[in-house]
C-alpha cells in the first residue's frame, strides 16, 4: 500500500476491484465503513457479488480477466470529459515527456516485438532527450508525441460499447462507475483503490495495476490522504518477506540479484544505479552502492572487505534473461533437475497453480524439508490421492514450528507498518520458533563445511551470531537489519561511534564503514530503541490518522509515500481538510516528507533550484503514466486470458499477452474456446479460512462455518446443467478435476459478451485432501494453469476454463 | 510492555461481586459457567499481531501462569490503533490455532518408499538435513555458467517460504539460502 | 441499571467474528456441519451456538441484496421464557445488567414450553435437557468488559452499553440510514435489550427477526400477551 489501512477513512470514493476486502481483509471495513459514513461512495467490481459488494453503493459484474478493458474505458472517459487534474498531471507525472519516434502501436503490438523470443526491444520506447540528457518535455501536454497525447490516442479505442462487449459489464454501470470515480479528479478530492490477487493473478497482472495507477495519476490521487494505489497483501508478513526479498530476482531492500554479466561489484553497482542529469531529480536510487555494500557487510561481517569486493563473488549469480520464479521452479522440479527442496511455512501442493503438476514434481526430489505448524498436503504429498508411497523415493523431514504467539519478533503489515510482537506461552511440546530452526540448521551446515566441500567461503564466512544463551535472538537480527557503524565516522556533518546503530539510511556509506541488512529498514531499530514496539496513541498534527509513534513504517516512518505530490508547487496541500504535509516557509509539517527539499516554487512563484521533483524514487523524478520498463508494453493493453471463452480479442488482432510465459511438459495443457471447458473459472478465498487452509482447516470453529470446498454457479447455469443447490458436482479443467458442493446463487450472473452468454463459476482454494478427514475436499488449484504475468510471473489463477457437471 | 485498557465500559457499581448480589441462596451459574471471576484475571498478558491477513490487527494473549502455562484466551487489543479491539472470525479463533491437538510437536521423518512418518529428534533431523544439503549442493555446484561467467550457485536445491516468518527470521533465512548458492528462492509473494 | 445491545445490520459484513468470539469466550464446541449450498453455517442456533450470522440473498426492488442478521437472544425486558418458567433458579434476569440468564436448573423445566414461549425462537435444548442461549457475556459485563461479540466487531454493527445510550444511538443511526434505506426500522425496541436495525422488511432477513406468534404455543398466549405486538406499531415509535 502506498497509504495505509486507517487512511482509507479519508477517501471520498473507494473502488474495490480485484479484491474482496470485506472477506479477506475484514478489518479494512472499519475504515471503509467510516469513509462511507462521511459520504464516500463504495464501488465493487467483481465477477461475483461478494460480501464486499453487499456493502457497496455501486456493484458491477464483469468477466474475469477484462480489467484493463474496463479501466482503459475509464482512462478514456476521464480524458474525454476533462476530469483529470491537469496541474498535477503536467508537473508530477511524465505526461509531458516526449516519446521517441520509434514508439509505435499497431494491431495490439508495440514496436520492438520479437515473436521468436516473445520479448520486446524496449529501446524502441525510449524518451527523447535534450542536449543535457534530460527528457524533453512539453508541460502544455500538446506535443503530438508527448505521453499525454499518446495516452489519449491509445485509449481512444476503449469506448464503453466495446468495453461492455468485452467485459460483459452493462454500459450504464460502466458510465456510472466512470462518473463516480472520475469525480475524484477534482482538487481536494481523493479516490482510492483496494486491490489484491484479483488483479495480480492474470497474464496481464502488472498491467492491471498499472492501468489503475495511471488513473490515480490522472486524477491526482497519488500521495494524498484517502488516495494511493493500495495492494491489500494477503499474509501477515508477506510485505516484510518481500522487503527482505525471499524471491529469486531481488536482494533485501529491492536490490537486484546480480546477473552473470555483472562480473564485479563495480560492474554490478554501475549497472543498477540509475543516473539522472536533471538537477531537480532526487533520483534516490543513485545511493544504490551504499545499500548494496552495507548489505554485503551484514552478510559477511569482517570477512567482507574492499579488497574482496565485500564478498560479492560469494553470492550466487543468475543467468541474464533467464527466470527462476515459482512456475519455472516447479517446471524444473517436474523435469527432475531439482534434488533438494525446502517448503518452509508454505503448502505448494495446494497453493500453486497447477497443483497436480507440482505434486507430481515432488516425486522427483531426493529430499524435502517441510517446516510447518501442522501436517499438510506438501509434507505428506507421498501419501496423497493417487500416490503410491512404495514407489516414491523422496525423503521428507518435517520440522514442527512454533505459532506466532509463542515467539518474539516483528512483522510488516500491508501499510508497511513493522510491528513487534511478544512471546506468550512457550512453544508447544518440542516445536521451535522458525528462527531457532534456521540458526541451528545454519550452524550444522557450517560444521559440515568446516570439514571441506565445494566453494566453502560464503558458508564459512556468513555472519551467524544471532544467538543469546544458545537461543535465537530476534533483537540481534533486527539490529543487524537496521545496521551499525563499523568504525568511527562522520557522515553529513554528524559524528558516529563504532558499534552504534545507524539512525537512518541517509547515513549509510559505500566504503564498508556501515552495515545494514536491509537499507529500507534502516531507522527501525536505532539508539533510541526498537521503533516497531512503539504504542503511542497520539496522531500527527494533521489529524488524518497517521499515528506516527505507533509501531514504525518504511521508509523512515513515512506513512503515506509519494507525499510530495499531495501539495501544489508551492507546498500547499491540494486538500486543505486532510493534509498529509505542508510547507511552512522553512520546513515541512505533518507526515515525514519525501525528502526535506523545499517546494518546486518559492512563495513568489519562482522556480527553486534547491527543490526536487515529486516522485523521488523515479530516475527522472516523475510518476510514470508511460512505463517503458515493463515487459509487455509502456501502456496497458487488453489481451484475453491464456484460457478464455471468446475466439478473438475484440480490442485488437493480438489475442493473448504476446509476452506471457507458457510451459511445455506433458502436464502443461491449455484449452481455450474448447467446448469441453465452456465456463470461465476463477478462484478466491473466504474469511473463515486462510490461504490453503493449513492453519484453519485444523480449527473446528472455522471448519464449522466453511466445512467443504464449493463452486458458486448462477441459477441459470444450474438450470442448464440440472444442478440443485447443495448438490455435489464435478468441476474439470484440461489439467485436473475437483469434486465440490454447488452453491447456486443469484450472486453469480451470466454475462453477455460480444452477443454470447458467458457463464462464470468460482472456487475457494483453501482446501486440501488432508483435512477435513473425508479426504474429498481438494485444492481448486488442481484446475488452474501454469502460465502467468510476463513481468512478475505470478500465475493466472483468476481466469481459466472449466466444466461443471452433476456427479 | 504495558497494556493500557480503554475498553472498560461504565457500569454503576460494577464490581467482581456479580452474581452474589442476588442473594437468593441457590446456584445461579449460567449454563457451562466459567468462574464468576474472569478467567483472564490472573493470566499473563502479552500483545501480538494477528498471523493471518496483512491488516496487522493487534491482539492480547492471556497465558496461564499456572499449570502448563498455555493460552487461555486471545482477543482484540483495544489499544491497537488499527483494529481497536476488533477481529474477524479467524482472528477471534486464535486460541484454537495455538491450543490445537493436531499440532505436530516433534520432528518427523519419512524414509524413501516408506508409507509412514517416524518421530525423530531435532539433533538427528537437523544433522541429516545438513548432510543432504551438502551432498546435493556439492554434486551440483556451478562455478561458471555455459558462457564461462562466474555464477557460484546451485540450481539443484530450491526453497519456498515464507510470508509466515517474522522479519528477522526472513532475513537470516534468505542469508543462509543465498550463502548456500541457491537461486531458486521463492515464496507466497510470487503466487 | 439495564444494558442493551444495538445491532445495526446495515453495517454487518458477515465476517462472523462475533459468531466465533462467542464460541471462544464460552469455550463452546464446534458442530459438525456440511455445506448446504449457502455460506451460513451452522444451519441454526443450537445448544452449542448462541450467536449465528444469518445470511439471505434477496432481490429487493430489482436489486440484489445479501442480508446479514447476527442473531442472538433479545434479553427481553419481560422475558416470556422467564414468565413461563416461573422459576428464578432456572431463568432469571440479572439485576445489574438485565441479562436474561439460564442456569443449570433449566434441566428441571419443560424445555418445549420454554422454547415455544420465545417469540424469537432462541433457546435450545442440550442432550441432558438443559437449555442454553446467549448470556450477554454476563461475566465480562459484570467485570466492566464488553460482550465478546461486541468487542470483536470491526464495523460498528454490534454495539453495547447503557440502554438509554443504545436507544439514542439507534435513533440517530436510523435517521442517518433512512437516507440510503428508506424502509429501515428498529425492531421491537420497547420489549427487548437486543435492539436490531434493519434496512428492509425484517422478514426478508429472518422469520423471527421480530416477535412472532409463529413459535407460540396456544396455551402460552396468556402469559405472553404483553409481549406480543405487531412490529409495525413498535417500530413506529422510533422513526
Amino acid at each position: 500500500m502506498t497509504n495505509h489501512w486507517i487512511d482509507i477513512k479519508n477517501s471520498d470514493c473507494i473502488l474495490i476491484m480485484g479484491s474482496n476486502a470485506a472477506e479477506n481483509h475484514p478489518i479494512s471495513f472499519k475504515y471503509v465503513t467510516e469513509a462511507q459514513q462521511k459520504g464516500a461512495q463504495l464501488i465493487s467490481v467483481d465477477p461475483r457479488f461478494t460480501r464486499t459488494s453487499a456493502k457497496a453503493d455501486i456493484y458491477a459484474p464483469m468477466r474475469s480477466g477484462t480489467d484493463i478493458a474496463i479501466l482503459g474505458g475509464m482512462l478514456k472517459y476521464i480524458i474525454d470529459n476533462k476530469l483529470y487534474f491537469e496541474e498535477y498531471v503536467a508537473n508530477y507525472t511524465n505526461a509531458a515527456f516526449i516519446v521517441g519516434k520509434d514508439f509505435k502501436f499497431k494491431d495490439g503490438l508495440f514496436s520492438g516485438y520479437d515473436p521468436k523470443t516473445k520479448t520486446y526491444d524496449k529501446s524502441k520506447w525510449a524518451f527523447e532527450m535534450d542536449k543535457n540528457g534530460v527528457p524533453k518535455m512539453d508541460r502544455s501536454l500538446k506535443h503530438s508525441r508527448c505521453v499525454f497525447q499518446l495516452l489519449k490516442k491509445h485509449y481512444s479505442r476503449y469506448n464503453t460499447k466495446l468495453v461492455s462487449e468485452i467485459s460483459g459489464t452493462p454500459e450504464a454501470l460502466l458510465l456510472e462507475i466512470y462518473k463516480t470515480y472520475g469525480a475524484t479528479g477534482a482538487k481536494g478530492k481523493a479516490g482510492t483503490i483496494m486491490y489484491a490477487m484479483g488483479w495480480t493473478q492474470h497474464t496481464v497482472g502488472t498491467q492491471n495495476i498499472r492501468t489503475m495507477a495511471m488513473i490515480q495519476l490522472l486524477l491526482g490521487n497519488m500521495g494524498v490522504a484517502g488516495g494511493g494505489v493500495n495492494a491489500l497483501r494477503g499474509e501477515s508478513n508477506v510485505q516484510g518477506s518481500t522487503d527482505h526479498c525471499l524471491l529469486w530476482h531481488i536482494w533485501p531492500g529491492y536490490l537486484k540479484t546480480p546477473r552473470a554479466s555483472n562480473v564485479s561489484l563495480e560492474a554490478y553497482n554501475k549497472k543498477w544505479t540509475p543516473k539522472s542529469n536533471d538537477p531537480l531529480s532526487a533520483n534516490w536510487w543513485q545511493n544504490y552502492p551504499k545499500y548494496s555494500v552495507s548489505m554485503l557487510k551484514s552478510f559477511f561481517g569482517e570477512r567482507a572487505a574492499a579488497n574482496n569486493d565485500f564478498g560479492y563473488d560469494w553470492l550466487p549469480k543468475v543467468d541474464d534473461g533467464k527466470h527462476y520464479s515459482w512456475l519455472d521452479l516447479f517446471d524444473e522440479m517436474y523435469k527432475g533437475t531439482i534434488k533438494g527442496f525446502f517448503a518452509w511455512g508454505q503448502n505448494p501442493a495446494c497453493s500453486g497453480a497447477h497443483a497436480g503438476k507440482n505434486r507430481e514434481a515432488m516425486k522427483n526430489l531426493d529430499w524435502m524439508v517441510n517446516v510447518n505448524i501442522f501436517d499438510n498436503e506438501t509434507g505428506s504429498f507421498w501419501r496423497g490421492p493417487g500416490m503410491r508411497p512404495s514407489s516414491i523415493k523422496t525423503e521428507v523431514f518435517f520440522l514442527p514450528a512454533a505459532v506466532s504467539v509463542e515467539k518474539e519478533g516483528s512483522i510488516t503489515n500491508s501499510g508497511r507498518w513493522m510491528q513487534w510482537r511478544y512471546q506468550g506461552p512457550k512453544p508447544l511440546g518440542n516445536s521451535l520458533p522458525d528462527g531457532q530452526i534456521i540458526m541451528e540448521l545454519g550452524e550444522r551446515i557450517k560444521t559440515e563445511y568446516a570439514k571441506g566441500g565445494e566453494f566453502v567461503e560464503p558458508i564459512l564466512n556468513l555472519k551467524w551470531d544471532y544467538l543469546t544463551n544458545r537461543e535465537y535472538d530476534p533483537h540481534k537480527v533486527a539490529k543487524e537489519i537496521n545496521g551499525y557503524f563499523l568504525k568511527d565516522v562522520t557522515v553529513r556533518g554528524k559524528s558516529f561511534k563504532k558499534g552504534t546503530l545507524v539512525p537512518s539510511f541517509a547515513y549509510l556509506l559505500a566504503d564498508g564503514s556501515t552495515s545494514s541488512g536491509n537499507w529500507l529498514y534502516c531507522n527501525s531499530y536505532t539508539e533510541k530503541g526498537n521503533m516497531a514496539a512503539r504504542r503511542s496513541q497520539k496522531d500527527a498534527v494533521t489529524g488524518i490518522g497517521l499515528y506516527p509513534q505507533f509501531s514504525w513504517c518504511w521508509p523512515v516512518n513515512r506513512r503515506i509515500i509519494y507525499n510530495r505530490a499531495s501539495v501544489d508547487l508551492k507546498g500547499k496541500p491540494w486538500d486543505r481538510k486532510d493534509p498529509v504535509i505542508y510547507w511552512t516557509g522553512d520546513k515541512w509539517i505533518g507526515d515525514v516528507p519525501d525528502g526535506g527539499w523545499p517546494p518546486l516554487l518559492t512563495e513568489d512563484g519562482k522556480p527553486n533550484p534547491k527543490s526536487k521533483h515529486a516522485f523521488i524514487m523515479r530516475k527522472h523524478g516523475h510518476a510514470q503514466i508511460f512505463g517503458p520498463g515493463r515487459a509487455d508494453g509502456p501502456f496497458p493493453e487488453h489481451y484475453e486470458p491464456m484460457e478464455c471463452p471468446v475466439e478473438k480479442n475484440y480490442m485488437s488482432a493480438t489475442y493473448t499477452n504476446p509476452t506471457a510465459p507458457t510451459y511445455g511438459t506433458k502436464a502443461d495443457i491449455y484449452k481455450t474456446c474448447d467446448p469441453r471447458y465452456p465456463y470461465v473459472g476463477t478462484t478466491y478465498r473466504v474469511v473463515e479460512h486462510w490461504q490453503t487452509g493449513v492453519m484453519t482447516r485444523n480449527q473446528p470453529w472455522l471448519l464449522e462455518m466453511q466445512p467443504q470446498v464449493f463452486v458458486e454457479i448462477s441459477e441459470q447455469l444450474a438450470r442448464l446443467k440440472s444442478i440443485k443447490n447443495g448438490e455435489r458436482v464435478l468441476a474439470t479443467s484440461a489439467r485436473g478435476k475437483l469434486e465440490c458442493t454447488a452453491i447456486v446463487t443469484k450472486r453469480m450472473q451470466p454475462l453477455q459478451v460480444a452477443g454470447t452468454t458467458i457463464h462464470q463459476v468460482g472456487f475457494p482454494w483453501c482446501y486440501g485432501w488432508r483435512l477435513p478427514v473425508t479426504g474429498k475436499e481438494e485444492s481448486a488449484n488442481l484446475l488452474t494453469p501454469s502460465t502467468g504475468d510476463p513481468n512478475t510471473r505470478i500465475p493466472e489463477t483468476k481466469a481459466f476454463m472449466v466444466n461443471v457437471i452433476k456427479l | 510492555m504495558k497494556v493500557n485498557r480503554r475498553e472498560f465500559i461504565q457500569i454503576t457499581g460494577a464490581t467482581a461481586a456479580g452474581f452474589a448480589v442476588t442473594g437468593l441462596g441457590f446456584d445461579l451459574s449460567p449454563v457451562k459457567a466459567h468462574a464468576q471471576m474472569l478467567k483472564t484475571k490472573y493470566a499473563k498478558e502479552t500483545t501480538t499481531i494477528c498471523p493471518y491477513c496483512a491488516v496487522g490487527c493487534g491482539a492480547i494473549v492471556h497465558t496461564s501462569k499456572k499449570g502448563d502455562g498455555r493460552v487461555i484466551n486471545i482477543e482484540g487489543d483495544p489499544d491497537h490503533v488499527i483494529n481497536r479491539g476488533s477481529l474477524c472470525s479467524k482472528g477471534a479463533a486464535l486460541t484454537q490455532l495455538t491450543e490445537n491437538s493436531d499440532r505436530i510437536t516433534d520432528p518427523m521423518y519419512r524414509a524413501p518408499y516408506s508409507s509412514e512418518w517416524k518421530k525423530v529428534s531435532w539433533d538427528w533431523a537437523l544433522t541429516e538435513i545438513s548432510k543432504r544439503v551438502k551432498a546435493s549442493r556439492d554434486a551440483n555446484f556451478e562455478s561458471k555458467n555455459a558462457k564461462g561467467q562466474v555464477v557460484n550457485r546451485t540450481t539443484a536445491i530450491a526453497s519456498v517460504g515464507s510470508a509466515a516468518l517474522d522479519n528477522e527470521e526472513c532475513w537470516i533465512y534468505q542469508s543462509l539460502m543465498r550463502a548456500l548458492g541457491l537461486v531458486y528462492i521463492e515464496h507466497q509473494a510470487r503466487i | 441499571m439495564s444494558k442493551s445491545f444495538f445491532i445495526d445490520t446495515t453495517l454487518c459484513t458477515a465476517c462472523r467474528g462475533c459468531q466465533v468470539a462467542c464460541k471462544q469466550w464460552h469455550a463452546l464446541p464446534a458442530e459438525e456441519t456440511e455445506n448446504r449450498g449457502t455460506y451460513q453455517n451452522p444451519a441454526d442456533l443450537s445448544f452449542d451456538t448462541y450467536k449465528l450470522v444469518r445470511m439471505r440473498e434477496q432481490v429487493i426492488d430489482g436489486k440484489l441484496r445479501w442480508l446479514f442478521f447476527p442473531d442472538q437472544c433479545r434479553h427481553c425486558l419481560e422475558g416470556p421464557c422467564q414468565d413461563v418458567a416461573g422459576e428464578p433458579s432456572a431463568i432469571y434476569t440479572s439485576e445489574s445488567t438485565g441479562a436474561v440468564i439460564y442456569t443449570a436448573n433449566t434441566r428441571q423445566l419443560d424445555a418445549a414450553e420454554i422454547i415455544e414461549a420465545c417469540p424469537y425462537n432462541i433457546p435450545r435444548k442440550g442432550a441432558d435437557g438443559t437449555l442454553a442461549k446467549c448470556d450477554m457475556c454476563n461475566d465480562r459485563v459484570e467485570n466492566g468488559l464488553q460482550p465478546a461479540c461486541v468487542k470483536v466487531c470491526p464495523t460498528g454493527a454490534m454495539n453495547f452499553g447503557e440502554r438509554d445510550d443504545m436507544l439514542a444511538l439507534a435513533q440517530s443511526r436510523l435517521t442517518e440510514v433512512k437516507k440510503k434505506f428508506p424502509k429501515a426500522m428498529i425492531l421491537d425496541p420497547d420489549d427487548v435489550r437486543t435492539i436490531y436495525m434493519v434496512g428492509f422488511e425484517p422478514n426478508l432477513y429472518h422469520e423471527s427477526a421480530v416477535a412472532s406468534a409463529a413459535h407460540f404455543g396456544i396455551t402460552r398466549q396468556a402469559a405472553l400477551r404483553r409481549m406480543f405486538r405487531p412490529f409495525r406499531n413498535i417500530a413506529s415509535q422510533l422513526s
